[in-house]
This record gives C-alpha cells, structure tokens and sequence, in this order.
C-alpha cells in the first residue's frame, strides 16, 4: 500500500487543480476522480473496516449524480474534453494554479513546527496543496458551479490536512462529513439551476 | 435488542426518529386528505405541528432524569440539557410559527424545523472533536437550501449561495483550531515552539470566527440581512438563529476551556476584537432597525443586535472562564428573536405587505399579533428584571471595558425602540392595506395558540419561567497526536498529548434547570 501513496497524492492535487480550472465536463470528472484518491487517501485502503470510505465515495457519488448538469455524460463531448492535449492546455493556461498547487505540494512536504512535525508528508503535502488551490476560488469565485467544485477541493484538503496529524476520523464525524459533501454538491447543483432558470427567463 | 435498549435508542435519538417519521406521516396525510377531500395542506400542517408538540414533549421526558445515554461503538449520543432545552421551546415554538404562516408549504416547513432540532439535538448531545460543528454547518446549508426550495426566486437562491460559501470557509476553521489547539501542548513542554497564549489565541480566533460569521455579527451582519430578507421565516429563524446559538453554546464551552488551561493573558488582542465586535453589532443592528422601513429588515436587524450580545457572551466566557452568565444569554435571544418572526409571519400573512408605511393601525384590526409584539418587546428588554438582566449585566461587569457596557446598554435600548416603533405604527390610523385586510375573530383555532405560544415563550425568554441552559460542556481534546493510519507511519509523536497542560478548572455547567441533565 504504501507504493501507492505518492501516486494517489500526485493524482489528487492534479485532479483538484483540473476541477478548479476546467470547462464544466472535465472539471466535474476531475471532482469525481479527487472525491475518489482524496477519500483512498483519508480511508486507509488497508484498513479492515471501510465504513468510512464507503460513506464518503457513496455519498459525493449521490451529490454528483444529483448536482451534475444535463447532457455532461455525452461519450463524444467527454472524450473530447478529456483528451491529453485538452488538459495539458487547460493547465497552461491557468499558471498560477498550476504554480500554487506546486507551491502547496512543496510547502506541505516542509515539516514544519507545531504537532505538523509529526504527521505524515504525503498527506499533509496533498492537504496544503488542495488548500492552496481550492480556497481563491471559493472566497472570490461568482460563478455557482465553480464555487461548489472549490468548496469539494478545498474541504477534501482539510480533511487530508487534519488525517495527517490526527489519522481517520471517527464514524460519527465520518458520516457527518459525508453527508455534508453530499449536501454542497446537491445544494450548489439546485442553487445553479435556479439561478441559470431565473436568468434565462 | 432488548426492550431496555429500544428506550434508550429511542430517548436519545427522539428528535431524529421524530423528523425521519415525518417523511413518511405528512406524505400520508396529503395523500389521504387531498384525495378525498381536497383539504391535504391544512390536515399536513396539522400534522406536522402534532409532530412538532409530540417531539417537545419527548424532550422533556428524556431529558428530565431517564439516563438517555446511547453508545453507537464508539459514538455515545448524550442528550445534553441545552439541547433538549432547545429542541422542547423549539418544538412549541415553530409549531406555532407553523400555524400562523397556514399556507400550501406551512408542512413542509415544519418539516425543516423538525430536522433542525434534531440537527441541534443531536450535535449538542455528541460533543466530541468537530462532530458537532459539522453536523451544525451542513444542518444550516441543508437548510437553508431546503428552505429556499419550490420558488424560482433568485435572491433566495443567492442567499443560500452565500450559506454555501460561508460553511464551506467554516469548518477549515474548526479543523485549524484543532492543530493549533493540539499544539499548545507542545509549547507548554518545548521551548522552541510558539507560546501556549499565542497558541490559545490563534484557537480562540479561529474558533470565535465560527460564531462570528455564522451568527451575523460585525462585519458579517450581511448575511444575516438576506437570510431574513430572502428565506422564508421558519428557515431564516433556524439559519440564522437557532443553528448559530448552538454553534455559540459549543464555542463558548470551548473557549471557556481553552482560556482555563493558560495562564498568561491571551495573546493576539483577541478579546478586545471580539468586545468590539460586538458593540459595534449591537449598535449597528439598534440603529438600523430604526432606520428601515421594511419589517422584514427590521427584524433582520434585531437579529443582528441580538448577534451582539453572543460575541459578549462569547469574549466573557475568554475572560472568565468558570463563569456561566455568558451561556445563560443564549436561549432567551433565540427566544426572543423567534417571537419576532412569529409576528412578521402573522402580519405579512395577513396584509400581504412588509412595508410600515402600509401597516398603519394593525393592532386595532388584528389584536393578537399587538399581543405578540408586546410579548416580544417585554422578552427583548427582558422585563420585569430577573435571571437573563442580571445575566447580561453580569457579561457587561465580565467584559470588563466600561465603553463596550454603556455602547451595549445604549444599543439594547435603540433595539428595544425599533420594537416599540413597530407596536406605535400599529396604533395610528388604519392604512388602505389595513382597513381593506380580512380579519378573523379574536377567538378561533389559529389565534389561541398564538396567543398562548406568545406569553408562554416571552415567559420563559424574559426569565419567568427557570429555564437555563449551561453549555454543553468542552469539547473533548482532540485525538492524541498519532502518525496518519493509512500508509507508511510517521515519526511517533514525542509527548504524550493532554489538552489542558496547565490548570484546568472545571468550567461548571448551569445544572438547575427545569429539565435536569441526562445522568
């Protein structure tokens, strides 16, 4: 297991970025794909007891289904924007996210004083780094879907932060944060259509 | 399971079986009225005020000695007093919101009241790590999300936006004044690290921001605005009040802890930031209620006053952490503030306008709502004086900073002229709006339990009746400080983590109450 923590980190902070940066399909796959490694991460896949990891993809998978927008799935349009070229030219053109999410990786690595010292650099590393990404968006973002995906990164970056020094959180807290992702994605999805429909009419 | 263990379940989970039932019982109901008899809406908010009544008084027996404890592995679910304080007022309280809004959403209302007790219920009763501040935050998005539902009005989907924003901003918060809380610790055992005051304030900071930005105080007072301007009121009370209380409750046992377990001054200028705050809250709110014109704001802005005497509360329990007069504040403001939803319902039903120009000589045609402004006057000045005066002149002498008092007593006094302004419109000539409104008489089926709900709520607001609530009790510490269990381990922790390193006086809980804590 501990072969796949540097993978799942890299592909956690690539994902948080993409969902932050992307037109709507691709940075939704990319929320889909940062729920997923950001939840193996915080769960340890090795634990016997999945609970909590079960919650957690269960539930954002609910919010996804429930906050994604009409006609996101169309095989043609996703493998469009899901193509290599499309995401390396997404992530030039967003350089200042790119240089924060490295910024972040790097500033999570540096074990720093307080009880930080102690906890584990991968974690604490992926943590800051979706921290970093997630948060500008989150406080200045106008857009509605932008500012839930933001909300998705920057919350899976606490609890990566907080897992690192404090390890798994307890059930109760598990179940909670659970459904709190589940209701940001049901929520931002219902509060962006309304808005959209008001405007449009 | 036994039957022993089915009580329990069911006397610590009471509020929550009561809301989850709901989903299947109101349903019903309009299934069964509004086949036959076209008249579902009415028999579901009948219904759900049952349910709402049927919850406070569970309340009461379960918190009133039973032992109540339920342990789920290694969650115990405790009701705690403040608790099921809230949820047996709440109860009564939003059933009678509920029948004055009447209406084709009036259940679906009650509804989200009855999950935002259970919500407050349960979060008080599972002190342990973030838990319940978690379970508080996404309540209130839930909420407010729930609330704003079934009408395409774009300033109530605005608003939730902005809820969204805030909860999502909070609980990064909690989770930084857990590290920095473990830390303080290790500063009090190693040199090199930060001092524990500088440690104990950045918490303090940290956690303050929760009940500053959730409760709506200075310079957060927006959101309370448009909450109470776009949401409907059940949703408004519990988003911006009730939810935000506990939040408060929670915060101030935490920092109540938090300042007991240093003994230096806290660093950071934290309390005089948080005194200021809430000076400049009260006399914000005060001063703008008296300017507006639209009741909605108006009471918008009483809230935000009210907000005011939480971030007192909450730089007293920073001061004088054994103290719980700042705790005791909490319920008669939510109180206080409810019943004044519960008019602007009434007479937004029953004129069909916000404005005051339009409200001219309301008291003569609708007496009950006068009496339901009047209660609520007294409870907000807290007339005759007893317990909560006391109480709030108590926090003012814990404060400690004479200008902070004579701004306070000064925007308590504005808030308590803005409330009479609204009963003194009530009694000059009658408005087109008035005079052409449709009236029922004084005695029917709606207005009796308004009536009734409105003495007995400003009784136990004003300090009439002994009611307390005393805190939930600290947060426990955080886990020990342990490498993350995924993955490869890391470097053991040196010190064995205890959170309170220094003194740690217990912080003593109000324990005399009409409803005595679960044992």
């Amino acid at each position: 297991m501990p072969s796949l923590e540097l993978p799942l980190v890299l592909v956690a902070i690539l994902a948080g970025t993409l969902a932050v940066t992307s037109a709507s399909r691709g940075a939704w796959v990319a929320i889909a794909l940062l729920a997923a490694t950001s939840s193996a991460l915080e769960f340890s896949l090795s634990d016997p007891n999945h609970t909590g990891l079960v919650l957690r993809i269960s539930a954002i998978g609910i919010g996804l289904i429930a906050a994604l927008p009409d006609g996101l799935l169309e095989p043609e349009a996703l493998r469009r924007d899901l193509a290599l070229r499309t995401i390396f030219n997404t992530l030039r053109e967003h350089p200042v996210v790119v240089a924060s999410a490295a910024a972040g990786l790097l500033l999570g690595l540096v074990p720093l004083a307080l009880p930080i010292e102690s906890s584990s650099g991968a974690l604490r590393a992926a943590g800051v780094a979706l921290l970093v990404v997630g948060l500008p968006p989150l406080l200045t973002s106008r857009f509605i879907e932008a500012t839930t995906r933001a909300a998705v990164v920057t919350l899976a970056g606490t609890l990566l932060l907080r897992t690192s020094i404090f390890g798994s959180l307890d059930p109760f807290t598990a179940l909670a944060v659970a459904a709190g992702f589940a209701c940001i994605l049901v929520v931002g999805g219902s509060v962006a259509s309304r808005i959209s429909k008001a405007e449009e009419q | 399971m036994t039957v022993e263990i089915a009580l329990t379940v069911i006397r610590a989970l009471f509020p929550v079986l009561m809301a989850l039932s709901s989903l299947a019982i109101i349903p019903l109901i309009r299934f069964w009225r509004g086949r036959q008899h076209d008249d579902g809406a009415t028999y579901a908010t009948f219904g759900v005020q049952l349910l709402l009544l049927t919850t406070s008084a569970g309340a009461v027996l379960a918190g009133a000695g039973y032992i109540s404890t339920l342990r789920i592995g290694q969650v115990t679910i405790d009701p705690s007093e403040p608790g099921r304080l809230l949820v047996v007022l709440g109860g009564i309280v939003f059933a009678v919101i509920v029948g004055a809004g009447e209406g084709r959403r009036a259940s679906t209302m009650g509804q989200i009241a009855l999950f935002g007790l259970a919500a407050i219920d349960l979060a008080l009763a599972i002190p342990s790590g973030i838990a319940p501040i978690a379970l508080l935050l996404f309540a209130s998005l839930a909420i407010s999300g729930a609330a704003a539902s079934g009408k395409d009005d774009i300033g109530r989907a605005r608003a939730v936006f902005r809820d969204l924003r805030t909860v999502s901003l909070l609980l990064p918060a909690v989770v930084i004044a857990e590290i920095l809380r473990t830390a303080i610790s290790y500063a009090a055992t190693d040199a090199t690290y930060a001092t524990p005051a500088s440690l104990a304030a950045g918490t303090a900071l940290a956690v303050s921001l929760v009940v500053i930005v959730a409760a709506g105080i200075f310079p957060f007072h927006n959101r309370l605005i448009r909450i109470f301007e776009a949401l409907p009121i059940v949703g408004s009370l519990l988003v911006g009040v009730w939810i935000p209380s506990a939040l408060a409750l929670i915060v101030m046992s935490e920092l109540s802890t938090l300042a007991s377990s240093i003994t230096d001054p806290l660093g950071g200028a934290i309390v005089p930031g948080i005194l200021l705050a809430g000076s400049a809250t009260l006399i914000f709110g005060a001063v703008s209620a008296l300017l507006h014109d639209d009741i909605g704001e108006i009471v918008g802005f009483i809230a935000v006053g009210n907000a005011g005497w939480l971030a007192l509360a909450s730089a007293a329990a920073l001061q004088s952490p054994t103290d719980t007069s700042s705790r005791l504040i909490v319920l008669p403001g939510i109180l206080t503030i409810s019943l004044f939803g519960l008019w602007l319902v009434s007479v937004r039903r029953r004129y069909g306008t916000t404005s005051i120009s339009e409200l001219g000589g309301w008291v003569w045609r609708t007496s009950a709502n006068g009496i339901v402004l009047a209660a609520a006057i007294i409870a907000l000045a807290a007339l005759p004086p007893g317990a909560v005066l006391a109480a709030r002149l108590n926090l003012l002498i814990l404060d400690g900073n004479p200008l902070v008092a004579v701004f306070a007593i000064a925007g308590q006094l504005l808030l308590t002229a803005a409330a009479v302004r609204l009963l003194l419109v009530g009694f000059t000539p009658a408005s087109q709006a008035v005079h052409e409104a449709e009236t029922r008489p004084l005695i029917n089926l709606i207005t009796i339990p308004l009536i009734a709900g409105a003495l007995f709520t400003a009784a136990a607001a004003a300090g009439w009746l002994a009611l307390e609530s005393g805190g939930t009790g600290p947060l426990p510490p955080a886990p020990i400080v342990s490498p993350a269990t995924s993955f490869a381990p890391a470097p053991s922790a040196e010190p064995s983590v205890s959170n309170s390193p220094a003194v740690s006086p217990e912080v003593s809980p109000s324990g005399s109450g009409e409803i005595s804590p679960a044992p």
